[in-house]
């Protein structure tokens, strides 16, 4: 990892090109990533059209195109997850691209909001955010989801037993599983396991590169934008405050890597997703606004767990004081 | 007539560790997700067992009173000295030994308070608890906002606390197996009134009988003794017989080399 972030280093100052022409989007801006430890990204509702006059969406189109090794080959005929009678099998539906699976890591959905009496078309990409502290990783029960500290949010899809529970924690519910894939396979698949969650890794491989992700470059209004955290952030707030615009993704869940900009509030975003809701099931993720990270309330009652040990002495203290001032009740004390 | 075997301490040391300990499992099992697999969920009154706040929750406060009585219990064992759980020199050996007498194979050797079997027993499960302890104080302080360890760290964090869930619960089906075995059984009462059977201790725990009620009884059990038989006696006499003793307890300590 230290030699990635040397190499960035050694990009950015050769480079020299200023931090401005970083959120411009294009192509060059991969090369004048400079050093940090965290990248992020912008994703611009003002900009973005859904690609509405083209086959599909150009990010989704790429992302699928970039990952298509990445993607679950399972073996056939998949066991249903005993003693349930089902499981997920996305694999004979590879071509969908209206909501998020294990083989469409992004996905974009086509709402009419209503905002102030009008209906305005709005487009919005939407894959994992890389919370900045992930309740998916901070309670995959096997330890193979990962914050890296470039800012992705990373599943070992080698070592993941396909529980889901990375899925219920998300607010976003954004993981998607596979059955019949991965180390379950090999240990009891019939009784424990459920395969291999899949969702966005930010194109890890190539931000290791010194390359942004496979989705920014293709879009044709430059709707995503790619850089340090820090400054798409910094970004992100001053077009908000200028342009009275709304940011999603700064706060949400305890602050994320990614920053949606929009002119209309994200309530009435959020309300649009919820009409175009179809059964309820993950996969079409809400814009719940200021939406809270699982891991707030259990960080709470971590104070105990110092406490607890200081409590733990000072009684032992009393109890062994009381038996040496001859308490009764004591072994020793065999009247 | 009956024998104190376990303080009030002792006995609240174990049952709040068994309580909690259970609790952790049970919680812990749930952070894997499988009540809802396993429509353990649907069972009366479990339907919390699969909502993994609720059982992460529950999780931090039981680790929160495992951590304190693990340490009550070991500031207690520093306080006291009392190091008759610990194993010893040659307990290996003599546990096979205790094993073989089970079946009939061996004499069962003179036993201390605890059997050596109990004594090993007691160290793996311990040493459970040691590492839990850490890797899920660890695993707490990785899901704080703002603390991030490494990939590698993390697996193997969740690796260790993961097995080491398995030898505990290993080392407790031994423990509850034990009693299984008859002679074993006389034990169990004594973890709830602490009192065991002189007639059993007399039998099986020569060594601690020998220890506690031997020549060599330290002057200030002997103070104790007489302190309680003095009680009824009128308290300017009771003064007056204490000071008697006190200087009758000193002189034979000198003269015996025992220090007070």
């Amino acid at each position: 990892m230290a030699i990635t972030r040397r190499m960035f280093l050694k990009r950015g100052a050769l480079s020299g090109v200023a931090a401005a022409s970083i959120v411009t989007g294009s192509k060059k801006a991969a090369a004048s990533i400079t050093a940090t430890d965290e990248y992020g990204s912008i994703i611009d509702l003002t900009k973005c059209d859904g690609c509405i006059n083209y086959d599909r969406p150009f990010c989704l189109a790429a992302c699928k195109d970039k990952n298509k090794d990445n993607f679950p080959e399972p073996e056939k005929p998949i066991m249903d997850y005993w003693p349930q009678t089902k499981h997920e099998d996305w694999s004979d539906k590879r071509d969908l691209t209206d909501r998020l699976t294990p083989y469409n890591w992004i996905y974009v959905q086509h709402l009419e909001v209503e905002y102030q009496g009008k209906k305005i078309q709005v487009h919005v990409p939407r894959r994992c955010m890389h919370c900045d502290n992930p309740a998916c990783a901070g309670l995959c029960p096997f330890g193979v989801n990962n914050k890296m500290p470039e800012g992705p949010v990373i599943i070992d899809t080698d070592i993941c037993m396909g529980g889901a529970k990375c899925r219920d924690v998300c607010p976003w519910e954004i993981p998607q599983r596979q059955a019949g894939v991965g180390l379950y396979k090999k240990i009891a698949p019939k009784f424990a396991g459920g395969g291999v969650m899949y969702k966005c890794d930010m194109c890890y491989d190539l931000i290791l590169k010194g390359e942004e992700p496979a989705c920014v470059g293709v879009c044709p209004q430059n709707a995503i934008m790619f850089g340090p955290k820090k400054e798409m952030q910094e970004y992100a707030r001053n077009w908000a405050k200028t342009n009275q615009g709304y940011i999603y993704g700064d706060v949400e869940n305890g602050g994320t890597s990614t920053f949606y900009l929009s002119s209309l509030p994200f309530t009435a975003i959020n309300k649009a997703i919820k009409e175009q809701e179809v059964d309820g099931k993950p996969g079409r993720p809400t814009m719940e606004v200021g939406i809270e990270n699982y891991l707030e309330e259990p960080a709470s009652l971590a104070k105990g767990l110092v406490i607890a040990p200081l409590a733990g002495v000072m009684a032992a203290g009393l109890t062994a004081y009381k038996i040496m001032q001859g308490g009764a009740g004591d072994e020793d004390d065999q009247a | 007539m009956k024998m104190i075997r376990h303080n009030l301490a002792i006995r609240f040391t174990h049952w709040v560790t068994a309580l909690s300990i259970f609790v952790l499992l049970f919680t812990g099992f749930g952070q894997m997700p499988m009540y809802r697999r396993y429509n353990v969920d649907t069972l009366p009154g479990l339907k919390w067992s699969s909502d993994f706040l609720i059982t992460l929750n529950i999780h931090y406060i039981a680790a929160a009173i495992l951590i304190f009585i693990s340490l009550y219990y070991l500031a207690y064992l520093l306080f006291t000295k009392r190091w008759d759980i610990l194993p010893k020199k040659g307990d290996v050996k003599e546990s096979l030994i205790i094993m073989a007498a089970m079946v009939g194979l061996a004499k069962e050797p003179d036993n201390d308070k605890f059997l050596a079997e109990q004594r090993l027993a007691f160290a793996v499960t311990a040493f459970s608890v040691l590492i839990l302890i850490i890797t899920g104080l660890l695993k707490v302080y990785k899901n704080l906002p703002m603390v991030s360890f490494s990939a590698k760290t993390i697996f193997w964090l969740a690796q260790l606390h993961n097995l080491f869930t398995f030898i505990l619960l290993f080392s407790i089906i031994i423990h509850l197996l034990a009693f299984l075995y008859k002679d074993n059984r006389f034990l169990v009462p004594s973890m709830f009134t602490g009192k065991i059977s002189r007639s059993y201790v007399e039998q099986r725990h020569k060594l601690w009988l020998a220890r506690i009620e031997g020549e060599q009884v330290p002057a200030n059990v002997v103070v104790e003794v007489l302190d309680d038989n003095i009680n009824t006696v009128a308290k300017e006499e009771n003064e007056e017989i204490i000071e008697e003793i006190d200087d009758i307890m000193e002189k034979t300590n000198e003269a015996e080399g025992i220090e007070l």
